[in-house]
């Protein structure tokens, strides 16, 4: 197949060495920065966006894909080995990860999470190299107003799904979408929203969006309410070979293969992004579950743990299906990834496979490479990562503010960004504060642009008349899925929230006292073979603190 | 942290106090006034004549402003009501201690003096002042390692970025060209 050609093109040139470096440098990344807290996938794919205005394309998207998956699996960790009993309610791997760390089970959690995302990882980009290039074929045939039919569902269900209600993530889209106005309109060549002021004419860059609400923002938010203390780290000691029990395979395998299953088609519709496919993991997980393995939900099954990370790492993929092909952005990460693509002035859509065909699949198969390394370095690195936790806050927070001015100032060379930089990161701040969700904010700033241009091509081309914004058959399937999403998803959303509030505290003993009761009749070696282990490496104490990266300033955190 | 998409979780923060909830009225009455003023500065908007039935440079700064005062009204609404919404959880966030005002503004001045430093004592030195400046804030205890940190940051930045990566970073400004590097 003509497919599997390009593909090994792809490989060909992925693999070079100074690609694979690219490869890991964005693997390690991707994981360093999913494993700290605080920092997300948006945010470190917004303050590496410089990097776009010195590499060459393909060594930048390859860096991006490492950091898009690598984040993935860096969170993982996070979530399962860190006790902060507010948060990690929220995701639904730590329902799960974190009890059974406090077990005594967390390097089962973390290997099922790993070898899952693995799995599920794989099987999503071979998914994705099979459907994208058909969906851009397909997608040549839409008209402006398909397009603006699409970009309207991601308004609508990135600004009513992602955040605690619906109205809350309207008000954020809509400010997005004002944002995105600013400048010299392209059409008419009238300036709107510039109060006058010349360096707006060009409207604001979309680099200063991303890191202004996701890096300062973050990091002003954090700053006003920073926890002190140590983060309290549950403890690994177990080894190798243990890992994972005969059962935990025998368990885990089934949810790996059905969190791909249902974590790629959500993360190829604009359905709420990875969060409505975890959950639908985990519900499916817990019903499926066999009688005497059901009572452990909630106390830390090992299905809760495989099925959600796997569905997490197949929806990750999934994003990147409507990207490529149709250019539509579904996440903030996706809408960064977006605005990396415009600044080099590729725009991802249909075109992109016979334009960029060199790219394209050169990204793809990087997918599959960085997949792999992920997998190689993190079940052995896991006390590596770990140590990353321990890096003093002050100095992490104030590091961040540097890239954040690099991001900036880069962008234009001006210091007047800067300044909106600081306006747009005191609105991410207050925006945290008061429960207003970011992401439909950057996703209407960096769409609207676009979806008025072709809204205004589709009124040229009806010379004005508005029912031609329906006149097509794939209009009126896409506004029927729409609603159809929205109110499938909002119904989960209220059952995962109902659920959430239903769960016990439940004490350590007897979580463990399940699992011995399961495991009684199950023989399985327990001989402590190589070690797994986030306390037993040797403690690196720096005679100074010079070293922004180095683990063992810690002290002042 | 798994997902990107993880703004706005429920949480399990304290019901909102007198002082988060006047905050939060005002930030979003803010809102109201804005949107006001979005829907009355694009009637100024200027539309070129001889482009009457295609759609011109007005009609989508319109729906933008009307979505915003419709969903500003409600959230008000819902305010009003008592629904309000929860801060944003996360591992290093506390909620349930109070807002350090003081920390936040000196973050804020350390960035801003960016727009001062970079032209006139360019970029190293910059970050430097940056990154003490808001280390020191954050609650760093030995201003020297936080100088030297940042320092540090500065050059490898401009030596990664700058000389390797070709972006045009200033090595000195206006005040330090006598360094002469």
């Amino acid at each position: 197949m003509d497919t599997w050609n390009l593909l090994l093109e792809g490989f060909a040139t992925a693999l070079q060495p100074i690609y694979l470096l690219f490869a890991l440098l964005g693997v390690l990344l991707g994981t360093a920065v999913g494993v700290l807290p605080g920092i997300g996938p948006a945010m470190t794919v917004a303050l590496l966006l410089p990097i776009t205005y010195a590499l060459e394309p393909t060594a930048a998207f390859i860096v991006f894909a490492g950091i898009y998956y690598g984040g993935m699996y860096g969170g993982s960790t996070t979530s399962i080995l860190l006790n902060t009993p507010g948060e990690s309610a929220s995701i639904v791997t730590a329902l799960e990860g974190n009890k059974m760390a406090r077990a005594g089970r967390g390097a089962a959690a973390l290997a099922t999470a790993a070898i899952g995302s693995f799995v599920a990882g794989t099987i999503a980009t071979v998914l994705l190299t099979l459907l994208a290039p058909t969906v851009a074929r397909f997608a040549v045939s839409l008209g402006p107003s398909d397009y603006f039919a699409l970009m309207v569902i991601a308004f609508l269900t990135v600004g009513a799904l992602l955040g605690d209600s619906a109205w809350r993530g309207m008000l954020s889209l809509s400010i997005g979408l004002l944002i995105g106005l600013i400048g010299v309109d392209t059409l008419t060549g009238q300036a709107r929203f510039t109060l006058g002021i010349p360096q707006l004419g060009d409207g604001i860059d979309v680099v200063l969006v991303a890191v202004g609400l996701f890096a300062l923002g973050e990091a002003l938010y954090v700053g006003s309410r920073l926890r002190g203390g140590e983060l309290p780290i549950i403890p690994i000691t177990r080894g190798w070979r243990t890992w994972m029990r005969r059962s935990d395979w025998a368990r885990s395998w089934k949810s790996w293969l059905r969190g791909a299953g249902i974590g790629f088609p959500i993360g190829s519709i604009p359905a709420g992004g990875a969060d409505v496919a975890t959950f639908l993991s985990y519900a499916t997980e817990r019903s499926l579950a066999k009688p005497e393995y059901k009572a452990q939900f909630g106390k830390g099954a090992i299905e809760g743990v495989a099925g959600p990370e796997s569905a997490n790492n197949a929806a990750a993929a999934g994003v990147l299906v409507p990207l490529l092909t149709l250019g539509i952005p579904t996440t903030a990460t996706a809408a960064i990834i977006l605005s990396a693509f415009q600044t080099y002035g590729i725009q991802p859509g249909p075109r992109l496979f016979e334009t960029q065909s060199t790219l394209v699949w050169a990204l793809i198969a990087s997918l599959f490479i960085g997949n792999t390394l992920l997998l190689v370095l993190n079940l052995p690195l896991v006390g590596m990562w770990v140590k990353l936790l321990q890096i003093p806050r002050p100095y992490l927070y104030a590091g961040i503010l540097v890239f954040a001015g690099l991001g900036a100032y880069a962008a234009n060379f001006t210091v007047f960004d800067i300044g909106v930089l600081l306006v747009l990161g005191v609105l991410g701040f207050f925006m945290r504060r008061l429960g207003f969700p970011i992401a439909p904010l950057v996703v209407g700033a960096i769409l609207g642009p676009m979806a008025e241009e072709q809204l205004r091509k589709a009124m040229q081309i009806a010379q004005g008349d508005p029912a031609y914004l329906v006149h097509s058959p794939f209009s009126w399937f896409a506004y029927g899925a729409m609603a159809l999403i929205i109110v499938l998803a909002l119904w989960l959303k209220r059952r995962r929230a109902r659920y959430e509030a239903s769960l016990p505290a439940v004490d350590t003993t007897a979580i463990s006292e399940l699992d011995e009761q399961i495991e009684l009749h199950e023989p399985h070696p327990e001989v402590d073979r190589g070690r797994l282990s986030t306390t037993a490496l040797p403690k690196v104490r720096r005679s100074g603190p010079n070293h922004p990266e180095g683990p063992g300033v810690g002290g002042d955190g | 942290m798994t997902s990107s998409t993880t703004a706005g979780a429920p949480s399990g923060a304290p019901a909102a106090s007198r002082s988060a909830r006047i905050e939060a009225m005002a930030f979003v009455g803010f809102l109201v006034l804005l949107s006001i003023a979005v829907l009355i500065a694009t009637t100024t908007i200027r539309e070129p004549p001889g482009s009457t039935n295609t759609l011109g440079a007005r009609v989508v700064p319109y729906a933008v402003g009307g979505l915003l005062l419709v969903s500003s009204l409600v959230v008000l609404v819902q305010q009003l009501r008592g629904r309000f919404g929860h801060a944003e959880a996360g591992e290093d966030v506390d909620l349930e201690h109070g807002t350090s005002w003081g920390v936040t503004g000196i973050v804020m001045l350390s960035f801003l003096s960016l727009m001062v430093t970079i032209p006139h004592l360019g970029w190293p030195l910059g970050v430097t002042v940056l990154f003490t400046g808001a280390s020191l804030a954050l609650g760093a205890k030995r201003w020297w390692a936080a100088a030297l940190i940042g320092l540090t940051m500065g050059v490898v930045t401009q030596i990664v970025f700058g000389t390797l990566l070709g972006l045009s970073l200033p090595v000195t400004g206006t005040l330090t060209s006598w360094i002469g590097l």
